[in-house]
């Protein structure tokens, strides 16, 4: 690789080349926290509706024990109902492949089971199971198997008639051309699903806690703001901002790790 | 016995031992009656009165009509003519990709469906449709391991299909990283691995460039005359089909029908310097003049 080239050109390769490609949102961030801290210094932004920078990052070493109960609550619920949420897509996705008679039958129901806005019947899921992990694990897992249960649907059954040739011409089972061509070729949408469906499942956990739970960050924010905690209120706010950034990372490194299945998808 | 003079002639010196056709011929039949009609039919590839009619709701087209040819075991042979003679698809029949819609199929005496099923056939597609999350051996091995063949001897015999084809070297690399004159010689090796009695090849170097295409050339016929499989091979090129041909078939379209058979003599042992021969040059006119006979 010419260092002239990778010079001008936006480069995702190795580190010292990828350093280029950081610096600029780092330079924005740190520009955008000094912003904040000169206008909260000088009065031009109210406290009551954001607090210093100083003041909200206070608040993370002051009250970390109380942070870190509430952001243990919130993790536990979005990653557990991501994971089921993601396990219950994948697995529908497989079935409804594997079973053109269930396709059939079960493709519409999946399609208009987007359209409930499961959100609202919180209530109504509370009262029935009671308040706590489980049911908040549910509704998280309802409101984000979708985005992966449809990329994976659509990926599982976009067939490149030249590998499915070839794979007839070998003799190869159903199951095989299901794990040998037809996931694999699949794994960049199945990827670009989970991105989606990891933000959604930190949303739809904190929203949830609003109405069915007295522990979490989504709690938190609710009662700092009334109590006018604001400071609270923000440091609660970045924890979930961090976490679901954490969940987005984590999710992009497997992508790359895996990168032979996730950016060589071009035909060869 | 329809087994023509061709075949015997090459019976002498097959040296099916090294890719292990003897092996592969006794058990690509398991059962008894199988067995039995394969050795009274034509050992080689068989069409009589093939038509493939392809429907598409009230709209029909004849894609081929009453094709027959006879390929002896061990011979070579080229389907070449216009796009949209039906070439392709005739080679695909016999691959069991299209199902004839009239006539008989054989592959050493038995039906497409059943050579694929035992995997007397290997394919080679016109891209080289590798896998590109695969590495190359993993791509070359491809075929056996779809027959459950345990990982070492698949390996093996991967190996060995890459060192043949040139590619030694390059198992761990990744299709991406290698040319298309090299991806189509791992689809070749991908086909070798099989020890197929049968190579069906369809415009296997369309996408190549001369030079590669010229070597690669040799390098096919040299394996065909170790391993002594048949071969069928779709083209466009006039000088390919002489080259690698016992029998050129030609082809007219509108429907697709054979429209002459035109043998090649130049037996085994063939090196470039065929290009030089008189002959070559003979055949080739032959040939141009059957392509634009009005049909």
């Amino acid at each position: 690789m010419s260092s002239s080239l990778s010079g001008k050109l936006p480069e995702f390769g190795r580190f010292p080349e990828r350093i280029g490609a950081i610096l600029p949102p780092v330079v924005l961030i740190v520009a955008l926290i000094l912003l904040w801290s000169w206008s909260a210094g000088t009065g031009l932004l109210p406290k009551w509706l954001l607090p210093s920078p100083q003041a909200v990052l206070g608040e993370f070493s002051h009250h970390s024990a109380t942070l870190l109960k509430h952001a243990r609550m919130t993790a536990f619920e979005a990653l557990g109902g991501f994971a089921l949420g993601a396990l219950a897509g994948a697995g529908g996705a497989f079935l409804l492949t594997l079973v053109p008679f269930l396709r059939d039958m079960l493709y519409p129901y999946a399609l208009a089971s987007r359209a409930i806005p499961i959100i609202v019947f919180t209530p109504l899921i509370v009262v029935m199971l009671g308040r706590g992990l489980v049911p908040i694990i549910l509704i998280v897992a309802f409101a984000t198997y979708f985005p992966v249960f449809l990329a994976l649907l659509r990926g599982l059954n976009t067939l490149n008639a030249d590998r499915m040739e070839l794979l007839h011409s070998l003799s190869a089972t159903p199951l095989q051309i299901l794990w040998k061509i037809r996931l694999p070729s699949s794994l960049p949408m199945l990827f670009a699903a989970l991105k989606v469906s990891a933000s959604g499942a930190f949303i739809t956990a904190l929203v949830t806690e609003w109405i069915g739970s007295n522990v979490g960050l989504g709690y938190l924010v609710m009662v700092s703001g009334q109590y006018f905690k604001l400071a609270t209120m923000w440091a609660a706010i970045f924890s979930a901002s961090l976490m679901t950034l954490a969940l987005l990372g984590l999710i992009v490194l497997i992508e790359r790790l895996m990168g032979r299945y996730t950016s060589l998808a071009t035909e060869v | 016995m329809r087994g023509p003079a061709l075949s015997l002639a090459f019976e002498g010196r097959r040296p099916w031992h090294w890719m292990g056709l003897d092996i592969v011929m006794l058990n690509a039949f398991p059962d008894e009656a199988t067995r039995v009609r394969a050795a009274t039919l034509p050992a080689g590839l068989y069409a009589d009165g093939i038509d493939v009619v392809f429907r598409r709701g009230s709209h029909s087209v004849q894609a081929l009509k009453d094709c027959s040819l006879d390929i002896p075991r061990g011979s070579w042979a080229t389907l070449i003519g216009a796009s949209g003679c039906g070439k392709s698809t005739l080679l695909r029949v016999f691959a069991d990709i299209v199902k004839p819609t009239a006539g008989t199929a054989l592959l050493h005496g038995v039906s497409p469906a059943e050579a694929r099923a035992n995997r007397i056939y290997a394919l080679v597609q016109q891209g080289s449709t590798m896998l590109p999350w695969r590495s190359i051996i993993d791509n070359v091995a491809l075929g056996l391991e779809i027959s459950g063949l345990p990982k070492s001897t698949r390996y093996a015999r991967a190996e060995e299909a890459l060192a043949l084809v040139g590619l030694k070297g390059f198992e761990k690399s990744l299709p991406s990283e290698l040319s298309g004159g090299m991806r189509q010689r791992a689809a070749i090796a991908r086909a070798l691995t099989l020890r197929p009695r049968f190579l069906l090849m369809d415009e296997p170097f369309g996408a190549l460039d001369e030079i590669t295409r010229d070597r690669l050339h040799f390098e096919l016929l040299r394996i065909l005359e170790e391993t002594g499989a048949t071969l069928l091979l779709v083209t466009h090129s006039i000088s390919e089909a002489v080259i690698l041909s016992d029998k050129v078939i030609v082809m007219t379209p509108r429907p697709g029908r054979i429209s002459e058979i035109i043998e090649v003599d130049f037996g085994r042992g063939r090196t470039p310097d065929l290009r030089g021969d008189p002959r070559f040059v003979q055949y080739e006119a032959q040939l141009r003049r059957a392509l634009h006979q009005p049909a």
